[in-house]
């Protein structure tokens, strides 16, 4: 190690330094770093009740995680899931962003109903859900005259959910495509104005392009906010619909196996298996960003 | 000096520790009554009024239960408790399915209520842990306390290893819950204390095929009513679905067969399973949208205080006609029964106050009390013919009569209950059979998977 003297005003301000990130680094390791390699050592063991008595069987977890289609069918459903909730919570969201962004009457009010969603307890917002998509009495099937088991057929059970999703998510995309909207310099609409561009094409040649670091970040973060839902499912679903297994996701599966049916080890492997496939997920990702967006 | 620059972070670091030990402390208690809130909306304000009022006092017993409905009366028992000890009880509601969630990540933390229910479920494998408190010592030296004045079945449930970890708090009997308006309205003949299940299955196929038009059906049952329906049928079919050494797997045996062949063929004429699971048999009946469920005596007061309580109508749980002469014989009237139990945590830090709560409620004075309040049937036999006067204008007696003329089995478990009381329900097991109840081929798969999914679950206990 290379000893270099410190002077007095230099160590002051090292000893603040640390003094400062204590309390973020306290939180990381006790809240985060803590659990993340118990729960990597745990999907290692045979887990005792209680969290007493673990036992050492490396990877035989693994194995039987993988080799169950329950795991790959949920992995299905999560994907799916991210597949509506994704694309639909961008596009509608830049939509409406780029409409209230105008300066127009009662924008604030617009904004704030679109961003409620974003206020109110998921669970909540769940429960209210699910009553509307009642087969008997919901109010879905009451004004459009149907009878449509909106969370019992698995062929639609999973697109009812992404629904609930993207209505959730909206608002918080939203805002975020404002923050970036805002950033966009308004010469540049000037200039294509006068050279008589419509607002379509400013757009998709302005707009676009230019909010495209906003786009990723809003696409990246909620990638994996969608590869991680579980409260939709738990709430909405209940555990004799016969729908669970087409739309139950990875999360959901963990929870069952960890805490319903008490396997400790197996529900630490399926959140590993996850771990590694958002990771995988993030880096393409982040390959991908190189190439389409653009920083000026 | 380097290593004085080392220890200031590591001081505020053990003292930041220290803040946030007190912190999630009150942050667990929290997030216990925010659990009672989703749970049960109706009784949040109420049990979160008592808390905030009481949680000034360290000395306070803390309680879980699961059951809403049983909430107010227990708090007067406890209230009358706390008079003479003088310390506070403050009675927290978590729903059953969170209930063990809550506890079982509690006991691993060792963070769990003084005083709480035990079900058959998972009591053995609380008690193997020691998480539980070893009541021996106390129910010696307790004059009011003998053990010998319960439901054997409850008392044997609660006891591992020679050692007694809980106190039957109650029982309970199945009985059948019919909506006289509904029968009355399509002229069928209601029911009565002699009905077997095929009148059942009659009197179902009848109202279901005139109520066609207005999307009411004769009888509704989800996998999930099992304690309250379809376990009543396997053993009165003289099946088993575990049997009494807690290990061996009967529902895919020919007896128990036949009593799911019967369940099947009354799913035939039954609410659809997707309607069922979406709105819940208790909901649909309440909705005047099912003339028949089977339900268990812990449900009464659900019924007795809903808005159409004037219409319905309990009669003794239907017998199963084996031999088919159509008379009840006996042994062909079965019903399931339960008891809970006050179990106290092993780490309480008031032991002596823990027990003495618990004895207060299953001494004969607090059974009795608990019967005439009308909250459940009493754990000890003699005690409950209170209960069945305690709910004025409705007659609860078919829940005390299946003791006299008919057979009661106790709720089967295992040591890990929950690995397969669950899965089975599910798809890939009986749901199946639900979802399809035309089929009988259908049922018997259903039972044979069923039979699998246990058989793994236990092995692995």
């Amino acid at each position: 190690m290379k000893k270099k003297k410190m002077t007095a005003a230099e160590k002051n301000r090292a000893l603040w330094g640390w003094m400062f990130i204590t309390p973020t680094m306290l939180g990381l390791i006790i809240l985060n770093f803590y659990p993340i390699f118990n729960t990597a050592y745990q999907s290692l063991c045979k887990t005792g009740d209680f969290g007493k008595g673990n036992t050492f069987v490396g990877l035989r977890n693994f194995q039987s995680v993988l080799s169950n289609p329950e795991t790959w069918q949920s992995l299905i459903n999560t994907i799916k899931y991210a597949l509506i909730e994704v694309p639909f919570g961008v596009v509608i969201a830049l939509i409406l962003a780029v409409f209230l962004n105008k300066k127009l009457k009662g924008t604030s009010i617009y904004r704030t109903i679109f961003f409620l969603p974003m206020v109110c307890a998921p669970a909540a917002v769940a429960m209210v859900w699910k009553w509307l998509y009642n087969q008997q009495f919901g109010l879905l099937n009451n004004f459009l005259g149907t009878k449509i088991a909106w969370i019992t057929d698995s062929k639609i059970a999973w697109i009812s959910i992404g629904i609930i999703g993207v209505w959730s998510i909206i608002g918080y995309n939203m805002v975020l495509f404002i923050s970036g909207l805002q950033e966009i310099p308004h010469d540049y609409y000037e200039a294509a104005e006068i050279d008589g561009a419509t607002g379509i094409r400013q757009f998709f040649h302005i707009t676009v392009p230019l909010l495209s670091p906003t786009t990723f970040f809003i696409v990246q973060t909620r990638v994996i906010g969608a590869l991680t839902v579980f409260d939709l499912m738990f709430m909405v679903m209940d555990r004799t619909n016969a729908a669970l297994q087409k739309v139950q996701s990875i999360v959901y599966l963990f929870y069952d196996y960890a805490f319903n049916k008490g396997n400790k080890g197996y529900g630490a492997t399926l959140v590993m298996v996850l771990l590694i496939f958002i990771m995988i997920v993030t880096l393409v990702m982040q390959k991908a960003e190189k190439k389409f967006v653009f920083y000026n | 000096m380097k290593k004085s620059m080392l220890l200031v972070p590591v001081l505020v670091m053990s003292l930041m520790l220290a803040a946030c030990g007190n912190g999630t402390s009150a942050d667990s208690g929290n997030s216990g009554n925010s659990n009672t809130n989703t749970g049960n909306a109706g009784s949040a304000t109420e049990g979160k009024a008592d808390n905030s009022g009481k949680t000034g006092s360290s000395e306070a017993i803390s309680v879980n239960i699961w059951d809403n409905n049983q909430l107010a009366g227990l708090q007067k028992i406890a209230d009358e408790w706390t008079e003479t000890s003088g310390i506070p009880v403050n009675i927290n509601v978590v729903e059953w399915d969170s209930y063990w969630t809550l506890l079982e990540a509690g006991a691993s933390g060792g963070e769990i209520p003084d005083v709480f229910w035990m079900h058959s479920n998972t009591a053995q494998m609380y008690m193997e842990n020691d998480i539980l408190l070893a009541l021996d010592d106390y129910i010696a030296a307790d004059d009011s306390i003998n053990l010998d004045d319960y439901y054997p079945g409850i008392t044997e449930l609660y006891s591992s290893g020679g050692k007694q970890y809980a106190l039957p708090k109650d029982h309970d009997t199945i009985a059948l819950l019919y909506n006289q308006e509904i029968f009355d309205r399509y002229n069928v003949e209601a029911p009565t204390d002699d009905w077997s299940w095929d009148d059942v299955y009659e009197a179902a196929s009848k109202i279901t095929e005139a109520g066609k038009a207005d999307g009411i059906y004769g009888y509704a049952a989800d996998t999930s009513n099992d304690q309250d329906f379809w376990y009543n049928l396997i053993y009165g079919y003289g099946g088993f679905l575990v049997d009494t050494d807690h290990k061996t797997v009967g529902i895919g045996k020919d007896e128990a067969k036949a009593g799911m062949e019967m369940v099947r063929k009354i799913l035939t004429v039954s609410t659809p399973q997707t309607i069922v699971t979406e709105t819940g048999t208790d909901s649909l009946f309440q909705s005047n949208l099912c003339a028949m469920i089977s339900q268990g005596s812990w449900m009464i007061n659900a019924f007795y205080t809903a808005e159409g309580a004037a219409n319905y109508k309990w009669a003794e749980l239907p017998y199963c006609d084996v031999n088919g002469n159509k008379t009840c014989d006996e042994g062909e009237r079965v019903s399931a029964y339960n008891g809970l139990g006050w179990a106290a945590a092993a780490n309480t830090k008031n032991p002596d106050a823990a027990y003495s709560l618990i004895a207060y409620f299953c001494s004969k004075e607090g059974q009795t009390k608990q019967a005439e309040l009308g909250i459940t049937m009493a754990g000890m036999p003699g005690v409950s013919e209170a209960f069945a006067s305690a709910f004025e204008g409705m007659d609860v007696s078919a829940f005390i009569k299946v003791e006299e003329n008919g057979t009661l089995f106790f709720r089967p478990y295992s040591r890990n209950s929950i690995a397969w009381s669950q899965p089975i329900t599910q798809a890939g097991a009986l749901l199946d059979a639900w979802q399809n109840p035309e089929d009988p081929a259908v049922m018997a798969t259903a039972c044979d998977n069923a039979a699998r999914i246990m058989e793994q679950a236990i092995a692995n206990e």
